[in-house]
């Protein structure tokens, strides 16, 4: 069942006279419980769609749903509700808030949404028993690693039990070990939690872990493969490069 | 899962803890920034403290000591025969008896071993032992109460012990009288405590009558009804009988000292505001700079979906924890300070006023008051910065910065902003009250102008910076106008400081001027003698003539002036302070400023018939104009007076005082007593030996000190200039908040540039050039303020001094040229010293982790 979809999604920036398009009517559909991974060259669109994708940024035409609700209906407030109980999202900087522990960086957007801060923080402290920070809790972002770090922000997108995970590069930079630890934790997101994930990288071997690749280039979906179990990264860095190249 | 805006408590809770932790991660800034609103806090709290005690101390009402049903005096304060009000009195319904006293509350001068003890003042009543017996019955601890016909006896509360423990029944003790000092005999202690602060003395009427040098008049009548009376009907009745020349039940009050320090007071006030004011734009430039610092964890919050209004609650939050600090400290200082106010008024008011100790009393409406003001500071500057915050587009705290696009500084800024200096500049010309009005306009005028001022303010002074910085005066001027509204906001901040500073300075050389004038035409004479307090004369005790002819007897002596002294009100109850002279004697020993004609025409029209002179304050405040004639209000009723001129002096310019002659003041006012002696010596008279000749007559009258007029008026201008220099050291600590504002502005500007730093310091730019420009730009700021702070303070000190000048003081505008260049100097100084720590970071960034940053 689709739980994204987008219609003739665009997205300009710059003004009329110097156009900059950076998404350009994209058709998209995600199903529900998928692992889907968008691909493509630096500049190639894969943040601003995402972004379009999860309420961040408004497309400059085209329609986004997510289930019943078309986004560029709502109102602002409409729309933050949405990303704090809907979307889940996952950043390559800046996740965490470095004044508030790990704990309460994950029971944030329940605090926003006017849970008792007991249940919220009972809620993260099960969300990170989950990413295996249960001994971390208490401390504070700058006091975690890299990976660590992303795996509290994995948390925080995961405790709102939300309609879609939203990833921008969430390894982009992490050394490898780190980012193994983060990928395979989402990909038991979907796998165990039932979560519904979309991954924006440029590393094949994390979209590898992906149910599905879609390959971006100058705003458009060139390319849309469903793998069949464990996808190969070698074979997804050839088909980038060539695209790259073409 | 839903919204519960049930459980709104939740996310404020959250809020209000990482607002703390955010100031705690940023404890100097939030130190710093607190400082202006704890200033003002302080101020306003200090003020709102210290004024209600005075109030207090200067209005205790003489309440009927005996215990009576009523007290009646005249509505002068002054005394009056006895014989018709006792009549009139007895004869009305209800009363049961009457009797008549005078009493006055003075200042004891210390007379050694001998004296009262501790007792700084005393009530001295004088009753008639017989009438005064029907009225009420004291109860006797030791010896007796007074009989009629003792003479130089006393009867003194128990509770003197604790001050005077000598005194006992058969012992004596003098006292200053306007006959000179009087020893009276204890015959009896009372058995209540008594009123310690002013202990009453029991004398006969007519020891006290000669005490004041009222002989045969009372100003009091004590009145006891019929048991079970209606005492609202009968106090009716009685001010019938009496008429309109007496009031019952109601003691005077220093109304006019209590105006004077009023004004005073009203000074601190408006600092305290200024204050705030820079508080308050101290706070705005904090969280802009906080919003632009936190850009990431704003964006960040609202990408997990905290709304806007959520995130404009998180600094308004923020800045209330700030303001409640601030406030918090604020209100611990102003405490501390209205306590230090409290003891040095107290040490004037033994050397001036004679008052005793005033306590300071807590009044919770002023800590309320003063508390609601720095919050409501603290909220409104949070606000805007806060909205702004609210407006952070989740995408921040993903994106690097985009590069600050230049804000076109807004075209209206500068037309509003012109209109309202022009409106200003207007009312400044008027050259009445509405004067300070169009000084506070201009200001906020300067205020709103100065975003559009930036750019060609930043053109027209970075060629001046050339000179020591070469091309690093041209990238800080760029880098200045990139943020207007941020550069107008600091060098605002930096105006109001300067120009409260170049205002003080023109404000002090003209009180100096106007002062000076003034101690010009009262210290003219030799020699003078004061009584104990100058300023307040109701609980002081002159002497009678005696005194003045001894002088005059002295062989050095030429002249002698005299001053005497009694309180009057006009028709509708406007208290008046009557000073009365000899005309032919008092000019020649001293004189007045006058506004019109000379002193010797004022000095004439004192010489016949019931002309007045007014002080300016006087007349503004009964509203009459010269040539006027008006009723006032004497020991022998209302009486016409003629408004004959306007007189100032210096010793009743900041007062509601009036000049008549000495032999109306005898007629209206039966007061013969002198309480201010000037002395002209003969030319070839030794000074010295005089004084040592008048200090010997003066041993009999202790209440009296001899100064040599030139030494004393050199002590006074002591004193003054010490208050003015406190003036100067409040401008300074206003100066405090606009340093923080330049220095919060030249950090964030920084923190905004640190990548292009790292470009500059990667392609070859030294240490030494990054240093330049962020100095460059904090002396750009720097002149950029302290020229609005001139001319802003220019046009603020000529309003406040014009509207000065229309209560009729002759209040001469100086242009503070040595206030201006103060002015400059300091904004410089503070300029390149708030420029110290923001410049050193920026040269010594890390390049590689400057080209990072975002
Ligand atoms: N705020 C912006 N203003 C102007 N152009 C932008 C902005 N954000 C992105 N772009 C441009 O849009 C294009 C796509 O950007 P982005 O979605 O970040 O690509 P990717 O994530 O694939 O690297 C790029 O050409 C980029 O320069
Ligand atoms: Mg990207």
């Amino acid at each position: 069942m689709s739980i994204v979809h987008t219609e003739s999604l665009t997205k300009v920036y710059g003004d009329v006279s110097q156009p900059i398009p950076a998404v350009r009517d994209v058709n998209l559909t995600v199903e529900e419980g998928e692992f889907l991974a968008i691909m493509g060259p630096s500049g190639s669109g894969k943040s601003t769609l995402l972004y379009m994708l999860g309420g961040l940024d408004k497309p400059t035409s085209g329609k986004v749903w997510l289930r019943d609700s078309e986004l560029s209906a709502l109102n602002d407030d409409a729309l933050s509700r949405m990303r704090r109980t809907e979307f889940g999202f996952v950043f390559q900087f800046f996740n965490l808030i470095p004044v508030l522990t790990a704990q309460e960086n994950v029971a944030i957007p329940l605090i926003l949404d006017g849970v008792p801060r007991a249940r919220a923080l009972k809620q993260a402290d099960d969300a990170l028993a989950r990413v295996g920070l249960a001994d971390r809790t208490m401390h504070r972002p700058t006091e975690l690693s890299g990976g660590q770090q992303q795996r509290v922000a994995l948390a925080r997108a995961l405790v709102t039990t939300p309609a879609v995970i939203l990833a921008d590069e969430p390894t982009g930079n992490l050394d490898s070990r780190s980012s193994d630890d983060v990928v395979q934790m989402l990909r038991r997101a979907v796998d165990e939690w039932k979560q519904t994930l979309v991954l924006v990288t440029h590393d094949s071997r994390v979209a590898a872990f992906a149910d599905r690749i879609i390959f971006l280039k100058d705003g458009k979906i060139v390319d849309d493969n469903r793998l069949k179990g464990r996808g190969n990264a070698d074979q997804i860095r050839e088909q980038l490069s060539k695209m790259v190249l073409s | 899962m839903t919204a519960q805006s049930s459980n709104f408590g939740s996310t404020v809770w959250q809020m209000t803890l990482m607002g703390l932790r955010y100031l705690n991660g940023r404890r100097l800034r939030t130190a710093l920034t607190t400082v202006a609103i704890v200033f003002g806090v302080a101020m306003i709290f200090a003020i709102n403290l210290a004024l209600p005690s005075m109030q207090e101390a200067f209005q205790q009402t003489i309440t009927s000591f005996t215990g009576a049903d009523l007290s009646v005096t005249s509505v002068s304060g002054e005394s009056f025969p006895p014989a018709a009000v006792l009549e009139q009195i007895s004869s009305v319904d209800q009363v049961k008896a009457v009797t008549g006293i005078l009493h006055r509350q003075f200042s004891l001068p210390t007379l050694g071993e001998s004296s009262l003890g501790d007792t700084t003042q005393i009530d001295l009543v004088g009753v008639d032992p017989a009438s005064m017996e029907n009225v009420h019955q004291f109860v006797i601890s030791d010896g007796r109460f007074l009989e009629p016909g003792d003479s130089g006896k006393a009867v003194l509360p128990a509770g003197i012990a604790e001050l005077a423990p000598q005194l006992g029944v058969g012992t004596t003790f003098p006292l200053i009288t306007a006959g000179g000092l009087k020893f009276y005999t204890v015959v009896g202690l009372l058995a209540e405590q008594g009123d310690l602060a002013a202990p009453e003395i029991y004398v006969s009427l007519a020891d006290a009558q000669a005490a004041f040098n009222q002989p045969g008049l009372i100003n009091t009548v004590e009145v006891l009804l019929e048991p079970g009376a209606n005492r609202e009907a009968a106090a009716a009745d009685i001010q019938q009988a009496v008429g309109a020349g007496f009031t019952l039940d109601q003691g005077s009050n220093d109304s006019n000292t209590l105006a004077a320090m009023q004004v005073g007071f009203a000074m601190f006030d408006v600092l305290g505001m200024l204050a705030l004011f820079l508080g308050a734009f101290l706070i705005f430039n904090t969280f802009r700079t906080v919003v632009v610092e936190r850009r990431h964890d704003l964006g960040m919050l609202r990408a997990v979906g905290a709304t806007r209004r959520q995130i404009t609650l998180l600094i308004v939050i923020e800045s209330l924890i700030q303001g409640l600090i601030g406030t918090a400290i604020g209100l611990l200082i102003g405490y501390l300070m209205a306590q230090g106010m409290i003891s040095v008024i107290n040490v004037y008011a033994t050397d001036f006023f004679h008052r005793g100790s005033l306590s300071l009393q807590f009044s919770l409406s002023g800590l309320l008051g003063a508390a609601a003001i720095g919050l409501a500071t603290a909220l409104i500057a949070g606000y805007w910065p806060a909205r702004a915050a609210g407006k952070t587009a989740p995408l921040e705290a993903l994106r690097p910065a985009t590069p600050a696009n230049i804000q076109r500084a807004a075209r209206w800024s500068l037309i509003v902003g012109i209109g309202i200096m022009l409106l200003a500049v207007l009312l400044l010309l008027t050259g009445n009250q509405g004067a300070a009005g169009g000084a506070v306009l201009f200001l906020m005028g300067m205020v709103v102008t100065a975003p559009a001022l930036v750019i060609p303010v930043a053109r027209l002074i970075s060629p001046l910076l050339s000179f020591g910085f070469a091309r690093e005066g041209d990238i800080a001027r760029s880098n200045l106008v990139r943020q207007p509204g941020r550069a107008a906001i600091t060098a605002s901040t930096l105006m109001i400081g300067l120009a409260t500073l170049v205002m003080i300075a023109a404000m002090v050389l003209s009180f100096a001027s106007l002062i000076n004038s003034l101690a010009d035409v009262n210290f003219s004479s030799d020699l003078i003698l004061l009584p104990q307090s100058i300023a307040v004369y109701d609980n002081v005790i002159g002497a009678d003539e005696n005194l003045a002819n001894r002088v005059r007897a002295l062989p050095e002596v030429q002249d002698v002036g005299t001053m005497r002294y009694a309180s009057a009100a006009t028709a509708d109850g406007q208290a008046l302070q009557v000073m009365g002279i000899d005309p032919n004697e008092y000019s020649k020993v001293a004189s007045f400023t006058v506004n019109e004609g000379s002193p010797d025409a004022a000095f004439a029209a004192l010489g016949s018939g019931r002309n007045a002179l007014f002080t300016a304050i006087a007349l503004s405040t009964v509203g009459l104009k010269v040539g006027d004639d008006f009723m006032l209000q004497t020991a022998e009723g209302p009486q016409t007076y003629h408004v004959a001129g306007i007189a100032n002096d210096l010793f009743t310019f900041k007062i509601a005082a009036i000049f008549i002659s000495q032999t109306n003041l005898a007629a209206d006012f039966h007061k013969t007593e002198d309480i201010m002696l000037m002395i002209n010596l003969a030319p070839d008279a030794d000074k010295q030996a005089a004084l040592v000749d008048i200090q010997t007559i003066l041993t009999d009258y202790p209440q009296f000190t001899a100064h040599l007029t030139g030494e004393y008026r050199d002590e006074l201008a002591n004193v003054t200039s010490g208050a003015l220099i406190l003036m100067y050291g409040l401008a300074f600590l206003i100066l405090i908040p606009a340093a923080l504002g330049l220095l919060n502005t030249l950090t964030i500007n920084v923190l905004e540039r640190t990548r292009e730093i790292g470009v500059v310091r990667a392609v070859g730019g030294s240490r030494t050039q990054v240093r330049r420009v962020v100095t460059a730009e904090a002396l750009l700021l720097g002149i950029f303020g302290a020229a609005m702070g001139v001319l802003a303070g220019v046009a603020m000190s000529y309003g406040f001094i014009a509207a000065f000048g229309t209560v009729g003081w002759e209040m001469p505008y100086f242009f503070p040229v040595a206030g201006i260049i103060a002015a400059v100097i300091v904004g410089v100084l503070l300029a390149l010293f708030a420029a110290v720590l923001p410049a050193r970071n920026a040269a010594r960034l890390d390049i590689i982790r400057a080209l990072q940053y975002e």
